[in-house]
């Protein structure tokens, strides 16, 4: 992680102090797991691995990366021609401009278009783009959506009630430890003139994992 | 027989994409927040496949353990078979958590 991380950014819905208690009351996993837990935090303290600081600058950087990051990059690159062509070919360098670093990993983004539509899915367990998406959501690390993505992609496309025409090409993504793929959806019809701000406004974050379409004008404004 | 690696393309159920949401709690993003340092450029102690190889080692238990449940416990197995620190004192240490926390009525 970042050795220059501060406090600075926005906890839309915080759910720890920053002594690391948390404000609400999660459900707790079992007894065993939470001796686990604490037993290994705790070696990894004592041995110098780690530090207490570590791990709450770590939650903070974890509860930092969301899909709100994502939508900012797509809303950028629906508006600018210039950075979205960067971020095709190089995207390492484009997503400096928003502090992102997917290294070790790679970031390859594929565009929707008319003619493909492109979906995203980890058969070997749950890689994802985290530093622009954050925690991928649980349906995305099950077995259905895993087996079955790569098999009949447009009958799992229909669960989200997405409906993509025949003509129109499914391309699917397999993600791995080394590569990770973000779905640069179509930009909405009915947008023009609208500025990024108002843009990242329709972009969700199953949009760019591929499970549905961007949204439409009609469905954010007031 | 596949392993949990290798279900691309198994037939399986429906997606539901309501159902299937969950808010990660703070206890799982602690085991993320420590699955991230220890991958960290600076630290290299683990490798994202080297977490999977030991979850696939869960073998039939795979599924019986919730994600951040297993993360952890592949954590906890690399630490070992890379010497961070022994049986041992991973044994030490629980006993002493597990006192602890039982003091503290947790888990009740």
């Amino acid at each position: 992680m970042s050795e220059t991380h501060d406090h600075s950014h926005d906890h839309a819905h915080p759910t720890h102090t920053h002594d690391g208690k948390p404000i609400q009351e999660d459900p707790l996993p079992s007894l065993e797991a939470q001796i686990l837990e604490a037993s290994v935090r705790e070696l990894l303290i004592e041995k110098g691995v780690i530090s207490s600081d570590d791990v709450r600058r770590a939650i903070d950087q974890v509860e930092s990366r969301t899909p709100a990051l994502g939508a900012k990059i797509v809303a950028r690159a629906w508006d600018d021609a210039e950075f979205k062509d960067k971020l095709m070919s190089d995207s390492d360098e484009a997503l400096m401009a928003f502090g992102v670093d997917m290294r070790p990993t790679e970031l390859c983004v594929v565009e929707n278009t008319d003619d493909v539509h492109n979906m995203v899915v980890c058969t070997l367990c749950s890689c994802y783009p985290r530093p622009v998406l954050g925690i991928p959501p649980a349906w995305y690390k099950r077995r259905d959506y895993r087996s079955r993505a790569v098999r009949e992609p447009r009958a799992i496309l229909r669960e989200f009630g997405t409906d993509i025409p025949e003509k129109k090409q499914v391309r699917v993504h397999d993600s791995n430890a080394d590569l990770r793929y973000l779905v640069l959806p179509q930009r909405p019809d009915g947008t023009e003139g609208w500025d990024q701000e108002r843009l990242a406004r329709l972009v969700t974050r199953d949009s760019m994992i591929g499970v549905s379409d961007a949204l439409a004008p009609a469905d954010v404004e007031d | 027989m596949r392993g949990p690696q290798d279900y691309g393309g198994m037939p399986a159920g429906p997606v539901d994409p309501d159902t299937h949401e969950h808010v990660p709690t703070h206890w799982e993003k602690t085991v993320d927040a420590m699955m991230m340092l220890l991958f960290d450029q600076r630290r290299r102690l683990a490798r994202v496949d080297e977490s999977r190889r030991m979850q696939e080692a869960l073998g039939d238990d795979y599924h019986k353990y919730p994600y951040y449940e297993r993360w952890l416990q592949a954590i906890s197995w690399l630490m070992l078979e890379k010497g961070v620190y022994s049986q041992e004192e991973l044994e030490a240490k629980k006993a002493e958590v597990r006192a602890r926390m039982e003091a503290e009525g947790h888990g009740s």
